[in-house]
């Protein structure tokens, strides 16, 4: 059961992070709840003082500006797995925020809530990276953007302070002859491994590919070391490329053994997922002209 | 009366409590609202193993809306310990504390949240003990006591003859053997050995534990989500020296079980507050908590089986050891079970049959759906299998040559097969296509399994009181969990009187109305309490006809009820008119009576078994080699029920039974760490969910009319959960050439089965 | 501590309430409207026993919070039958034997009749995945899936766009 707790409901970001800093360690912000709300009922945290950003107009929604998404930190997963404009220019994204968790935790849990709790088994934060997404963080009085990677401090734990709100995350459209993919593996209700790739492709080699891994170690990241592997190739000959792209980033995700499964298991999973999402990635490329 | 001329039973008729369930109108024990109702919270162990130094209370006491706050000292109990085959599990944990989440000290208070906060400011000092937290480690020889002493608790007739090991952790000893075991293993052309695993499971029925108790005057009313309301009378009378007359237990719809609210459990604590702070008292469990209450046994099995070239089977070893626990619960009687079923539904000339029900500091197991077969027949199926690869024999050929016949006997002096297996698995082999040609990466296997059903040394009494309209109810203290029996109660009751179905009512158990019954577990209702309820409607029946003799002008021998009506030549009058007719008034009844009492043999169960529960299933798998998955395609499972009292109904509790075996064979287990449970909750511990259930699910009802239920029925409901995990175990073999040992066969276990097998360093599977 | 004054339609009744921020919309729909058809089983999320309609989205009671129901309607399994005519989803169940125990049942309705109102006829692939969240440790699945399909048939049949 909850203990009590204030419930602030402030109508602007300046408001929210005036409240932050008042209460400091005992006030955290509350969107959906789907994570909060959980781990107070289990008793693993308490807040005396919860700050609903839902009041805030504007913090919810998506827009596309220029080709670039801009999404509400406050939307939900529902809302993102089924709007249009994510559909049509974004299909990854889609297809990732239909496949988080159950469907009454999408229809209520947000996009800015998942990324701030930071459980590291989880999936928006992995394939947002491959994107080249940024963060837009406020606070009282002045705002910054990171690179969305930058976010991820640790597990449960985030690049905040202790007066700032994560207000939009922004996720640049990829170049041409692009797509990206997301595939995850699992047992448990909560994903094991994540892979997300994003794969340009230039007169048949490999101008550009992203690779990010999640839920293995303790915060999902871009696997640079990886992604040199693949880059340049011909595209017919990334087979070797991909192989050894696996092996550096599965050791590179910093696995963990668990209930999930063991370290050495995840790390030979993330080469798996990763050549199976590398494919589906040159699938939607060679089956998507515009792209 | 034959099959075609039965007008109810053996029709799909809708469920009697289904309109309440699809309205929410169905309420169940945490619904039930009480004047003054205090709500009671529990401080659990952290530890699996420590010597209570003391409890500290006060402050916990002093917080807002605390009514008491007991340790075991502070139960106003004349008997703290309980248990249906050992009394040795106190109601809260008294100077010793023997596993993790075992309840110490409880909180009583106003509201539920008063209560929760209170529990933290409970202080619990103790020294930690070494913990055994596996049967291995229990059985070790240094290995100390968990129980120095236990207690018989005399509660089942065929628990009487209980066999501790003294001066080891092992509680129940069953042993058995036949034939000439040296012998038979010279004879032997082939003699293949494995050891087999099956996890801890938590049964996690949706509806967590919940218990109301009311202490009035001189007696004591429980509302309980028991599948046993009598046995857990008897024990509440035992704990308060009470007569059964005064204690009340009383059953409405229970939200699942599979075991887990067999015998007693938090009823005895939730009274004892009750009876401490003089108000009706509600402990609700969560499902975490659940967890932490019971479980069933991880079991490990060393099996031995000698065969001759041509598949004959000649003698198997089955040594059987089972984690009970810190507690027995009923333990001992699925040890006896699993032992006894080991072997399987086989031919066996030799055996030799050991099993150990072994104390742990681990969360106490005890019944759950299949006792103990799903177990033991994961090893012996899957070594089935093996034989069949050695010798390069069909799977379905190897079983059929061997499979007990009709009438055949099992063990010497027990009753003798009353099935035909053959056509069980025939039927399944042909469901699943066993012969169909399989594409890569594909695999087939298949199962039988059996067991004593209906119980041993069981006993039924019902009551059918026809009303002075015409309206029946029926009194049978058959617990309604899901599984249908009061719709089938219903339908034996209307079949056999002659009256419609929509005029019968069944009670929900109540100790203080409804008549003993021995529980609702082993697949025993539809069988022994079908029979006592259509023994009480024969006889409320022959009492209406001896009334409508007189009133018809005819002999009663000669008259029969059908509809509501009996009619003789033109003149008719219905059940209705007979009683308002004899009482002279619009009131009245006509109760009949029926029980069932137990059969005798000589068998080494030292009881007649009433019916055999046969079971097969069939699976094809497809693999994904490189991340272990194996994707269920096909699940097919046979049930041979006798008479499908109702078939809709019968097929249902086959798939959900043959579902809650795929768990454990792909996914689903305990994790268990130096004695703590690293998964209570659902987010950790994976249960079926929709997207588990494969393309094809299928149950086929064998339906003989050869059970010695109502007409022709056996039990049904456990059969489904036996064959799954030895069937997909070797369809995964077939497939890919591995054979694991160990449940769950979860991808990672088929990816370090494979990658092994790869490198060489797995010898060949044809051992 | 501050309560939150707020007016919520449940079942088609409007009801004007006081709640403290921590009560749950169980919390608030079981014990202060009585409506007990909502069950408590994981309380984590996971099992969809709990699924009531937040303005016809299909949510967790166990874990969201009874203030967010301000101004907005709920539908809970007793506000779906209309007098003695059963809603088809649930006429579906009871007719398909998809349910057992019944104790995840009202929450399995609720989150069939979100699916069919979004999706008016989905392939057996969308019921499961959408339906993944809902736990049902009786049946086996199979009768609740042929049970949606059915349904949602029927639905579409009978007539488009009347917003059950």
């Amino acid at each position: 059961m909850l203990r009590p707790f204030e419930l602030s409901e402030p109508t602007s970001v300046a408001e929210a992070s005036e409240l932050l800093a008042r209460h400091g360690d005992a006030a955290r912000i509350y969107a959906g709840g789907t994570e909060l709300i959980l781990a107070m009922k289990e008793g693993l945290v308490h807040y005396e003082h919860l700050v609903n950003v839902k009041t805030i107009p504007g913090l919810a929604g998506v827009r596309l500006d220029a080709g670039t998404l801009r999404l509400g930190a406050a939307t939900s997963h529902r809302a993102l797995e089924r709007d249009p404009l994510v559909r049509q220019h974004f299909p990854a994204v889609a297809r990732m925020e239909a496949d988080v968790a159950n469907v009454r935790v999408r229809e209520v849990g947000t996009l800015g809530g998942n990324l701030c709790f930071a459980e590291p088994h989880a999936d928006p934060g992995t394939l947002l990276q491959v994107f080249d997404a940024t963060a837009r963080i406020e606070k009282k009085g002045s705002a910054r953007t990171i690179p969305l990677e930058g976010l991820f401090v640790g597990p449960f734990e985030t690049c905040l302070e202790g007066d700032e709100l994560l207000t939009e995350i922004v996720v640049p459209p990829l170049p041409s002859r692009s797509a990206a993919a997301y595939l995850k593996f699992g047992f448990l209700e909560r994903p094991s491994v994540g892979v997300a790739v994003a794969v340009t492709l230039d007169d048949g080699h490999v101008a550009d590919a992203r690779i990010a891994v999640g839920c293995v170690g303790p915060v999902p990241r871009r696997m640079r070391e990886a992604e040199a592997e693949l880059r340049g190739k011909p595209r017919t000959e990334t087979g070797a490329a991909l192989a050894t792209a696996g092996r550096i980033a599965g050791r590179a995700a910093d696995a963990i053994t668990d209930l999930h499964g063991s370290a050495e298991y995840k790390e030979h999973l993330v080469g798996v997922l990763l050549r199976r999402a590398w494919d589906q990635a040159l699938a939607a490329i060679d089956g998507s002209p515009r792209r | 009366m034959a099959a075609d001329r039965l007008t109810v039973v053996g029709r799909a008729v809708p469920r009697l409590d289904a309109r309440d369930k699809v309205t929410g109108a169905a309420r169940y024990v945490s619904d039930l609202a009480l004047p003054g109702l205090a709500h009671a919270r529990v401080w659990r162990s952290p530890v699996p193993h420590a010597r209570i130094i003391e409890t500290l209370t006060e402050r916990a006491a002093a917080a807002p809306g605390v009514l008491a706050v007991c340790a075991a000292a502070d139960l106003p109990v004349k008997r703290l310990y309980f248990g249906p085959a050992y009394r040795d599990q106190p109601i809260l944990a008294h100077e010793v504390i023997r596993y993790a989440g075992e309840p110490v000290v409880a909180v009583v208070a106003d509201t539920e949240r008063h209560a929760q906060a209170a529990l933290a400011l409970v202080d619990v000092r103790y020294e930690e003990l070494p913990a055994a937290t596996s049967a291995e480690q229990a059985l070790a020889a240094n290995a100390s006591l968990i129980h120095p002493e236990i207690e018989r608790a005399g509660h089942f007739r065929d628990l009487s003859g209980l066999r501790p090991i003294p001066g080891t952790n092992v509680c129940q000893h069953y042993a058995y053997q036949r034939g000439d075991l040296a012998h038979a293993l010279e004879d032997a052309d082939l003699v293949v050995e494995g050891v087999y695993r099956y996890p801890a499971l938590s049964h996690h029925a949706l509806e967590p534990h919940c218990v109301v108790a009311r202490v009035d005057g001189d007696g004591l009313t429980v509302w309980a989500t028991t599948q046993h309301p009598f046995p857990v009378r008897r024990e509440l009378a035992d704990v308060f020296d009470l007569p059964l007359a005064a204690v009340q237990v009383v059953v409405p719809l229970i939200g699942g079980a599979f075991g887990g609210k067999c015998y007693t459990k938090t009823e005895p604590l939730a009274a004892a507050l009750a009876a401490r702070v003089r108000r009706p008292v509600r402990l609700a469990l969560s499902m975490e908590e659940n967890a932490r209450t019971i479980t069933r046994h991880a079991v490990s099995v060393v099996i031995k089986t000698a065969v001759t070239r041509d598949g004959t089977l000649l003698a198997r070893e089955c040594d059987v050891v089972l984690d009970t626990g810190a507690y027995a619960d009923i333990g001992p009687r699925v040890a006896t079970k699993a032992g006894y079923r080991a072997p399987g539904p086989y031919r066996i000339p030799t055996l030799r049959i050991d099993a150990k029900c072994v104390y742990t500091n681990n969360v106490p197991a005890g019944a759950y759906r299949g006792y103990g077969v799903p177990q033991v027949t994961w090893a012996g199926e899957s070594q089935m299998d093996v034989i069949a690869e050695r010798l390069g024999l069909d799977p379905l050929a190897l079983r059929l040559k061997n499979l007990l016949k009709r009438g055949e006997e099992y063990v010497a002096g027990d009753t003798p097969i009353d099935g035909d297996l053959a056509e069980g698995l025939e039927q399944t082999a042909r469901a699943v296509g066993w012969t169909a040609p399989l594409a890569r990466g594909r695999g087939r296997g298949l199962a039988c399994a059996m067991k004593d059903g209906g119980g041993t040394h069981s006993t039924s009494t019902a009551i059918v009181r026809i009303n002075a309209d015409g309206s029946v109810d029926v009194l049978a203290g058959s617990v309604e969990a899901g599984q249908g029996i009061r719709t089938a109660l219903a339908q034996i009751t209307a079949e056999t009187l002659g009256v419609p179905f929509a005029s019968v009512v069944v009670a929900a158990p109540d100790t203080s109305v409804t008549p003993y019954d021995w529980g609702t577990s082993a697949s025993r209702s539809t069988t022994i309490m079908g029979l006592a309820v259509q023994e009480a409607a024969r006889d409320a029946r022959e009492q209406v006809l001896a009334l409508a003799a007189p009133l018809l002008d005819a002999e009663a021998s000669m008259l029969t009820i059908r509809d509501g009506a009996i009619t003789r030549d033109d003149r008719t009058m219905t059940v209705a008119e007979v009683i308002s007719g004899h009482y002279g008034l619009v009131g009245g009844e006509v109760a009949g009576v029926g029980s069932f009492v137990p059969g005798k043999s000589s068998g080494s169960l030292g009881g007649a078994t009433v019916f055999w529960e046969s079971g097969m299933g069939a699976a094809e798998v497809e693999v994904d080699r490189e991340t272990g998955a194996i994707e269920l395609l096909k699940y097919i499972s046979a049930a041979d029920v006798g008479q499908a009292i109702n078939p809709r109904e019968c097929a249902a509790q086959d798939e959900g039974a043959a579902m809650q075996g795929i768990g454990p064979a792909l996914f689903e287990a305990r994790v268990n760490d130096a004695g703590q449970l690293l998964n209570p909750g659902l987010i950790d511990y994976r249960v079926p969910a929709f997207t588990d259930l494969p393309p094809t699910l299928e149950t086929v009802l064998i339906e003989n009319a050869d059970g010695p239920g109502p007409f022709g029925a056996k039990g049904v409901g456990e059969s489904g959960t036996f064959c799954v995990a030895p069937a997909i175990g070797s369809a995964l073999t077939q497939a890919t050439g591995v054979r694991l040992t160990e449940l769950p066969m979860t991808p990672e276990r088929v990816w370090r089965a494979l990658r092994d097998a790869e490198r060489g360093s797995l010898p060949p599977t044809l051992k | 501590m501050k309560e939150i004054a707020m007016t919520v339609i449940v079942n088609g009744d409007k009801h004007d309430l006081t709640v403290p921020p921590h009560e749950t919309l169980i919390e608030c729909l079981r014990d202060r409207l009585g409506l007990l058809g909502v069950k408590k089983s994981c309380d984590v999320q996971v099992c969809g026993t709990c699924t009531v309609l937040l303005d016809d989205r299909p949510v967790s009671a166990c874990t969201v919070l009874a203030f967010e129901a301000r101004g907005r309607s709920v539908r809970t399994i007793e506000g779906l039958a209309r007098g003695d005519d059963l809603h088809p989803v649930q006429a579906a169940f009871v007719e398909h034997g998809a349910l057992q125990c019944g104790f995840c049942t009202p929450g399995m309705i609720m989150a069939t009749v979100a699916l069919i109102n979004e999706n008016p006829r989905p392939t057996a692939d969308e019921v499961k995945h959408y339906m993944r969240g809902n736990i049902c440790r009786c049946t086996g699945y199979k009768r609740i899936l042929e049970a949606i399909l059915d349904a949602s048939r029927r639905m579409s049949g009978a007539s488009a766009g009347n917003g059950r």
